[in-house]
């Protein structure tokens, strides 16, 4: 690539940082920028649950030292929010109204929590589990031995289940159709999963059962728990906190104005690459065309992540190399009982 | 609280700066500005006059907000409920790096629910032409038309097939979007001028209908505002090719049908699976009240992305609130059954997205070998309306769409038979078939008359200082208040969206930009002291050479410079001008002048 190139990267995720790092090893002479909106640098969002267990310095979970961006010299700009991309000018604008010129653009945003619209007058009243910051409120809120009304209990709120559990807290999952996410789970399977999560000493009720779901979720009163879910039932519990965990959604609306083929997420053939040449797109953010389903998908977990990171990099500096599932998908019950993901193995 | 209305700087006066007289200009020029710097205006197909409605709810003045609605929409409370919002998609407030558009459809319903219970309605009326027209088909195109040939005098009846007036917007449009009491004190208020109207009469060549041969000779004019009452029909393919589904499952119907039956009166029922295919307002209606009717599940399955369907995003989100979910990137293809004609399926293929149509939409492209099949028990089809033109005993000439054709004077090719809304232009929006009705009432009118009684201008008037205060650029977009989930299920008929109180209306009023004010630097009286661009928020005050005449007549092309050797002036770019006022105050020689520039009819 010309010394002149300037390649961006927005998003300081797994996918991001191993992005920049495939640039600068593959593009020694090119300007690499990463915009994120993280005030920290790159760190092991996977790792959050260790807060729990007493790592509260964001420095232990950095991915690297900040002078590793020096080092590499790769300008990353944290704290910052991009607004816009104008394809037609090659631009990124920010909210704070600044541009930045690009050449080649990967867009590895990530994802948030997703919240069901039908709990979104609740928001308030609902700690979230998705940054530093969201980990860090959580653990001042919960008190010692304090009880987290988990609701939906994906992957990442059951990994973030066992962590409290171990710590000696107590968890109160309300199950839905979003437990397991994102694995697809039959319904044998799920009443043995279910079984599983009881034995670990979570205490589960089935959200079906309690009148189709949840009516409110409210203060509790005086000398109460702070928060109390009520049932569709009449019925309630009482917790602490409460968490939901309903899967991600891409962090998209940045980009809708960009012209790019946009569904959930922003669609991109396997080789990473957007409707825009220029364009790649990595991570959780993406829907990846599979030649074998016939359709486009979202592909989880850090490897894969990962995997993307770097495809994309060596897409935008002059391979042309396709995305291959770097972990299987599958959820197990181990020999001893235990729930086996893919998604909870990381470095 | 946000800030309140700014106070004249110390020392400044209005009356010291230059005094300006109101002027009423016909000048391109001027109307070009108007085109290009009100953006909302020029985005709404009835030419509503924003800035105006919504300063006047900022002074409380809700009976006059009420009133410029009316000027160029007789039924500002129904569209201030189901407005498709162009003019919120063009907002100079939600251009990049300025925030959220303002939301003008929510202070619209201010202006019709917070006016006077005794508020005098005002109408221009002309004097009795002897003229008489007759208007097919009370929907919004044909009563907005329908008001507006009353205003100039001639003599209206209006034919409805239905029972009562209103069309699409009652019979298609759910209670809980659109309560019918707001409906019919405005039906009527547009129709009390002298308007007749005949409901349950119907216009075809049959036994009992009124043929529209007869219509031409018995009025001067005859309108057909009749529409897209059918629903656009599902190509299915494999062994459902060339059926008509509805006439073979009883599972299965149309979307349309489905709504208009309900609004008659019918008891609808659904299964336990709902799936809904189409893109629309309709579709999304469907499977909202589908949830309301006990369907456990009710699906919206589009064939693109719920970023490009036409639908704000206010309503998506509602309705997933209510339980509806959205997939996309498939599009319907098969039925699958059980022995005894059930439905139990909709087979569908995997698309990708294709290129762009108009309107900001997406082209859907199959995938071959990508079917998949998705479980229900009640289909409804909602992908699409068209018109009928079989009543007509008259021989218009139709396009390539199936729709008829209109010369310029709205006519089509039979001699006095005019057309207007969704007939022309295919299924559109309330707020579309109004502003076209009333543009086709205007035309007959000249037709009638053998000359244009009212012409477009510009009133100039200056404006003493500021109307905004840079502080309320910084205020948020204020949310739309809605009724509780619990409660939209166990009222079916309960209006969701509770519309705004007066503080929250005044915060979202203040909001607004007020595009229609001018600001000027008197490049006479400027001293080039550069304070006005010291304290611009934004790059609205350029150093420029020269201004060249767009492509509208109007001065549009700034031509900018960092010499000063090359400055001819410091001007204001009142494309990027966010209103603020702060160049205005700072101004030490007062140079700058503000002016509100307003369409305007005039009589001719």
């Amino acid at each position: 690539m010309s010394a002149l190139s300037h390649h961006v990267v927005i998003g300081s995720g797994i996918a991001g940082a191993q992005a920049v790092a495939t640039l600068r090893a593959r593009d020694p002479d090119a300007r690499v920028t990463m915009i994120t909106l993280s005030a920290l640098h790159c760190y092991k969002r996977y790792d959050l649950p260790r807060i729990f267990r007493g790592c509260r310095d964001w420095r232990e979970l950095l991915a690297q030292p900040p002078s590793y961006y020096d080092d590499q010299r790769i300008t990353v700009r944290r704290a910052t929010k991009v607004a816009n991309v104008d394809t037609s000018r090659g631009m990124i604008q920010l909210s704070h109204n600044e541009e930045i010129r690009f050449d080649t653009l990967l867009v590895a945003s990530g994802c948030r929590g997703h919240l069901p619209e039908e709990l979104a007058d609740y928001k308030d009243l609902i700690h979230r589990f998705s940054t530093f910051q969201d980990a860090m409120t959580v653990a001042r809120a919960l008190p010692e031995g304090g009880r987290v009304i988990m609701l939906g209990g994906d992957m990442l709120g059951l990994d973030l289940a066992r962590t409290l559990i171990d710590t000696g807290h107590r968890v109160t999952l309300i199950a839905g159709e979003h437990t397991f996410w994102p694995h697809p789970v039959t319904v044998e399977q799920r009443d043995r999963l279910m079984g599983v999560l009881h034995d670990m000493g979570i205490e589960v009720v089935d959200g079906e059962t309690v009148g189709g779901g949840i009516a409110a979720i409210e203060a509790g009163p005086p000398g109460m728990p702070a928060r109390r879910v009520v049932f569709r039932d009449g019925g309630d519990r009482y917790g602490d906190i409460v968490m939901s965990f309903f899967g991600l959604v891409p962090s998209v609306e940045f980009m809708l104005g960009a012209g790019l083929d946009i569904e959930r997420g922003i669609l991109v053939n396997p080789s990473l690459r957007t409707t825009d040449e220029r364009i790649y797109a990595a991570g959780d953010v993406c829907q990846i065309w599979s030649d074998q389903e016939r359709s486009y998908r979202f592909f989880y977990g850090w490897k894969n992540v990962r995997a993307m990171g770097d495809i994309a990099a060596r897409n935008m500096t002059g391979a042309a190399e396709a995305f291959v599932p770097a972990q299987d998908e599958g959820l197990a019950i181990t020999p001893e009982g235990q729930i086996h993901s893919p998604f909870w193995e990381y470095e | 609280m946000l800030g309140e209305l700014p106070v004249r700087p110390e020392g400044v006066e209005a009356s010291t700066r230059r005094a300006q007289p109101v002027v009423v200009s016909e000048d391109p020029r001027d109307v070009a500005w108007v085109r290009q710097n009100i953006p909302c205006q020029t985005a709404c197909p009835a030419g509503t006059n924003v800035p105006a409605y919504i300063h006047q709810i900022m002074e409380r003045k809700y009976g006059r907000s009420y009133e410029t609605n009316r000027e160029a929409n007789v039924l500002p409370g129904v569209l201030g409920r189901v407005c498709s919002r162009p003019c919120e998609n063009a907002c100079r407030h939600g251009w990049a790096g300025n925030g959220e558009p303002v939301a003008i459809c929510h202070l619209k319903r201010v202006a019709a629910d917070m006016k006077d219970a005794a508020h005098r309605i005002t109408e221009q009326l002309y004097a009795p032409t002897g003229k008489r027209v007759a208007i097919v088909g009370a929907g919004p195109a044909g009563v907005a038309a329908a008001h507006d040939l009353s205003l100039f005098g001639h003599d209206v009846v209006i034919f409805e097939r239905e029972e009562r007036p209103g069309g699409m917007l009652r019979y298609g449009i759910p209670v809980f979007r659109l309560p019918r009491d707001v409906l019919e004190v405005e039906l009527h208020n547009a129709l009390r001028l002298g308007v007749q109207l005949k409901t349950g009469v119907s216009i075809g060549s049959g036994p009992n209908e009124v043929r529209v041969s007869a219509l031409l000779q018995e009025y001067d004019a005859v309108l057909l505002a009749t529409g897209c009452m059918a629903a656009t029909r599902l190509p299915l393919r494999g062994a459902w090719e060339g059926r008509e589904p509805t006439d073979e499952l009883r599972d299965v119907e149309y979307g349309l049908d489905f709504l208009m039956q309900m609004h008659r009166g019918e008891r609808k029922r659904v299964g336990r699976r709902v799936a809904v295919v189409g893109a629309g307002f309709t579709a999304l209606d469907c499977a909202r009240v589908a949830v309301r009717l006990g369907a456990a599940e009710a699906t919206i399955h589009i064939r693109t992305a719920e970023e490009y369907i036409p639908v704000t995003h206010e309503e998506i989100f509602e309705a997933k609130r209510e339980g509806v979910r959205i997939k996309g990137l498939r599009t319907p293809v098969g039925l699958r059954t059980d022995e005894n004609d059930r439905l139990t399926g909709v087979e569908f293929c995997q698309n990708r997205l294709g290129g762009w149509r108009a309107g900001g939409r997406r082209l859907a492209i199959p995938i071959e070998g990508s079917e998949f099949v998705e479980h229900c028990d009640t289909l409804i089809i909602a992908i699409g309306q068209q018109t009928v033109n079989q009543y007509l005993d008259v021989k218009p000439e139709i396009d390539r769409g199936g729709y008829v054709r209109i010369a310029d004077n709205g006519m089509t090719s039979v001699p006095n038979l005019f057309a207007a809304g969704d007939f022309v232009k295919g299924a559109t929006t309330a707020v579309e078939a109004v502003g076209h009705g009333r543009r086709i009432a205007q035309r007959i009118d000249t037709w009638l008359m053998g000359w244009t009684r009212r012409r477009e201008a510009v009133r100039i008037a200056p404006v003493a200082a500021p109307l905004r205060s840079r502080s309320f650029d910084f205020i948020p977009r204020q949310a739309m208040p809605v009724a509780a989930l619990n409660e939209r299920v166990r009222k079916s008929e309960l209006e969701v969206e509770t519309g705004l109180d007066e503080p929250v209306a005044s915060e979202e009023a203040k909001r607004c930009y007020l595009c229609d004010l001018r600001y000027e630097i008197d490049v006479d009286r400027c001293i080039y002291c550069r304070a006005c661009i010291e304290v611009a928020p934004r790059n609205c005050i350029k150093l420029i050479k020269g201004v060249e005449p767009g492509a509208a007549a109007g001065y549009d092309k700034l031509v900018e410079t960092a010499e000063w050797n090359q400055v001819a002036a410091i001007w204001i770019d009142n494309n990027e001008c966010i209103r603020c006022g702060q160049c205005f105050t700072a101004c030490p020689v007062r140079c700058i002048s503000i002016s509100r520039c307003e369409l305007v009819q005039v009589d001719v």
